[in-house]
């Protein structure tokens, strides 16, 4: 006899199987990503008050966006905050990679303490940072008076403050920069450097010659990613000054911040997040285009 | 160019023994094939030579120098890899001028060398292509070009072809034979397989388990094997071995007994021999009954071609012998082996070659 349950198991199921698997994932990411995302877009070309919408203003939000000079502002700090930070991050990881490369007693120790800096909750590494710049209390301060010095000021000063945020986003993401490009360093072929050595190279010599240039795909896929990342650092900052003093550590993420809930703007926060998020996607495409041009010559 | 000289060279990893206590003497302009199974040690001996891993103790000589602790730059060598090592980022020009751009000649004088080997290894259209962008066999003559624009004290090695696949290995074995000879180049040449040794070496050194066993000129290696394994690893199918038993008249194989002359017959007897070696090609089948002939059944008939390898067992043992491209037989059929015993060597217990075949000069 012929079951439903049988015939169930057809032909049918077979085309239908792999959707009904693939259903419930798919409708998380349309409820979590996909909505929001596009009801961002919607908010965007909004004018809110007191958290409902009272006019529909186009693009509006967008163009204000670019002569909106504490905008400007924070999308400079931010940029300078990020190329400072990443370009210490990839030349700290690369040194520490190429040390951690060498076969000695306790390697595997150190490279597990090196890595443990990213793994700390950032709001921790930002509570942990303010207690050390603090000018009453703080670690520094504490050191300076047992020398013979004063006070330590760092979050009290505009340009302190925001080298005292780039050090702290350079101790707590080296690890990961340490940890692509050890990867990629461990994956090179050894015979290549072999030869360059009795080809007659230095020390200096192979990493100029072969190890750098053989890197360089991985080392742009790492300072890519660290970019893309930083973009977006807000506890950090958050705990440690949010954003202050003045304007001197406010970033786009502070900034965009404020905007919705402290002023309430929430369409044109969205405004400023959705140009973020295009600035960053741009960013990511021309770098991966970047790399393949770089593969392919 | 120079000659080479391992001195009591030894080699451990850890409690791994690699090499024990090598000694090679490579007089100048020698091309020195190193042979040996994997994990030999053959390798690990030119990487010693190289300075890509330091001696556990004894001393290495290029020339007059004595190098051991030197680093691979300044033992003026070069180095042909089985990987070939080229560097990917750099043209194939910029590979081969390595050697020559990190010693600071001037770019034009270089550009002359790279022509000159570039047109000797006929890869001078391929100058400004990439590693990535050339076949198994163009790398190889980029390697070698490499290799060879500088004038280094030797040249080693490192089982070049054996990324190749079988036509163009044969092809390369005869180019790097004759670009040695031109170049009258000090080479040490690492290699598994047999034939490269024997057909392109001046002299050969058969290693096993870390030690040298033989280092002979390859007919020497063929004809005068040192020993049961030097015996067994080269020609192919390797040489046969049948134990031997020592009468009062002669000498029994396999409970046949085999006549043999006097002379030879006592040198066995002083030496214990156990055990006989004979090469495929110095036996020969026949009909069952024939004097003096082995008697066994065919085990397996393999046609080649030019020849047949009949594989034959006997009371002692399969042994292989070369027939004749018309031979025909049949699994199971009954069949003798004949040879000639001035051809068969001795082995002692030990394994060690006591009487050797009886040279064409009557030696």
């Amino acid at each position: 006899m012929r079951s439903r349950k049988y015939r169930l198991q057809g032909a049918g199921l077979d085309l239908a199987l792999p959707y009904l698997m693939l259903a419930p994932g798919l409708l998380i990411v349309l409820g979590v990503l996909v909505y929001p995302l596009w009801d961002g877009l919607r908010a965007s070309t909004k004018a809110y008050r007191y958290g409902s919408v009272v006019a529909d203003v186009g693009m509006q939000n967008y163009i204000k966006l670019w002569s909106d000079p504490q905008f400007l502002n924070a999308l400079w700090v931010t940029i300078e905050f990020v190329a400072l930070s990443v370009t210490f991050e990839a030349i700290l990881g690369f040194a520490l990679a190429l040390f951690c490369l060498r076969e000695f007693r306790g390697i595997r120790l150190l490279r597990t303490i090196l890595i443990i800096p990213m793994v700390i909750t950032p709001v921790v590494v930002a509570i942990v940072f303010r207690l050390i710049y603090a000018s009453d209390a703080g670690m520094l301060t504490a050191i300076s008076e047992w020398t013979g010095g004063g006070q330590v000021q760092i979050l009290g000063s505009p340009v302190k403050a925001f080298f005292g945020l780039v050090v702290l986003d350079v101790w707590e993401w080296t690890p990961l920069m340490f940890l692509i490009l050890l990867a990629g360093l461990q994956s090179l072929p050894h015979e290549p450097f072999e030869a360059a050595r009795v080809d007659g190279a230095g020390n200096w010599r192979v990493f100029a010659d072969l190890t750098f240039p053989m890197m360089r795909p991985v080392l742009a896929i790492a300072i890519v990613l660290r970019t893309i990342d930083a973009f977006g650092t807000f506890d950090q900052v958050f705990v440690l000054t949010r954003g202050g003093p003045g304007e001197a550590t406010r970033l786009v993420s502070i900034y965009g911040y404020d905007t919705a809930f402290k002023f309430q703007q929430t369409g044109y926060a969205a405004a400023l997040f959705v140009t973020i998020g295009l600035v960053v996607l741009a960013l990511a495409f021309s770098a991966v285009r970047l790399l393949r041009r770089v593969d392919a010559s | 160019m120079s000659s080479v000289l391992y001195q009591s060279v030894v080699k451990n990893y850890g409690a791994l023994n690699v090499l024990r206590s090598l000694d090679l003497a490579v007089p100048d302009h020698m091309f020195l094939a190193l042979l040996g199974p994997s994990g030999c040690g053959k390798t690990t001996a030119l990487r010693v030579l190289a300075g890509l891993d330091m001696p556990s103790a004894g001393k290495l000589f290029i020339g007059e120098r004595d190098v051991t602790r030197l680093q691979p730059r300044d033992r003026d060598i070069a180095m042909v890899f089985q990987s070939y090592a080229l560097y990917p980022q750099m043209t194939v020009g910029e590979n081969i001028g390595y050697p020559l751009w990190i010693r600071g000649m001037p770019d034009a004088e270089r550009r002359v060398k790279i022509d000159e080997v570039a047109a000797v290894l006929e890869i001078g259209h391929l100058l400004d292509r990439l590693p990535r962008q050339l076949s198994g066999g163009q790398r190889q003559r980029v390697a070698l070009a490499r290799a060879i624009v500088r004038d280094p004290a030797a040249f080693l090695m490192d089982e070049p072809l054996s990324n190749l696949d079988a036509r163009l290995r044969l092809t390369m074995r005869g180019e790097i034979k004759r670009l040695c000879q031109r170049l009258g180049a000090t080479t040490l040449y690492v290699t598994h397989d047999q034939v490269e040794a024997l057909t392109m070496a001046d002299f050969v050194a058969v290693m096993h388990g870390g030690e040298l066993q033989q280092m002979a000129a390859p007919t020497d290696i063929y004809d005068r094997p040192a020993n049961r394994f030097v015996a067994t690893f080269v020609g192919n199918p390797p040489m046969n071995i049948l134990p031997v038993i020592l009468a009062d008249q002669g000498i029994a194989i396999g409970g046949t007994p085999v006549a043999i002359p006097a002379a030879r017959l006592a040198a066995c007897r002083a030496a214990q021999v156990v055990e006989t070696g004979l090469r495929p090609e110095d036996m020969s089948v026949s009909e069952p009954g024939a004097p003096n002939a082995l008697p066994g059944e065919i085990y397996v008939v393999e046609p080649m071609g030019n020849e047949t390898l009949v594989n034959v067992r006997l009371g002692g043992g399969n042994v292989s012998v070369r027939a004749g491209r018309d031979f025909r037989g049949a699994v199971g059929a009954n069949i003798a082996v004949t040879f000639d015993v001035s051809n068969a060597c001795f082995f002692n217990s030990a394994g060690l070659t006591a009487v050797h075949r009886v040279n064409s000069d009557g030696e």
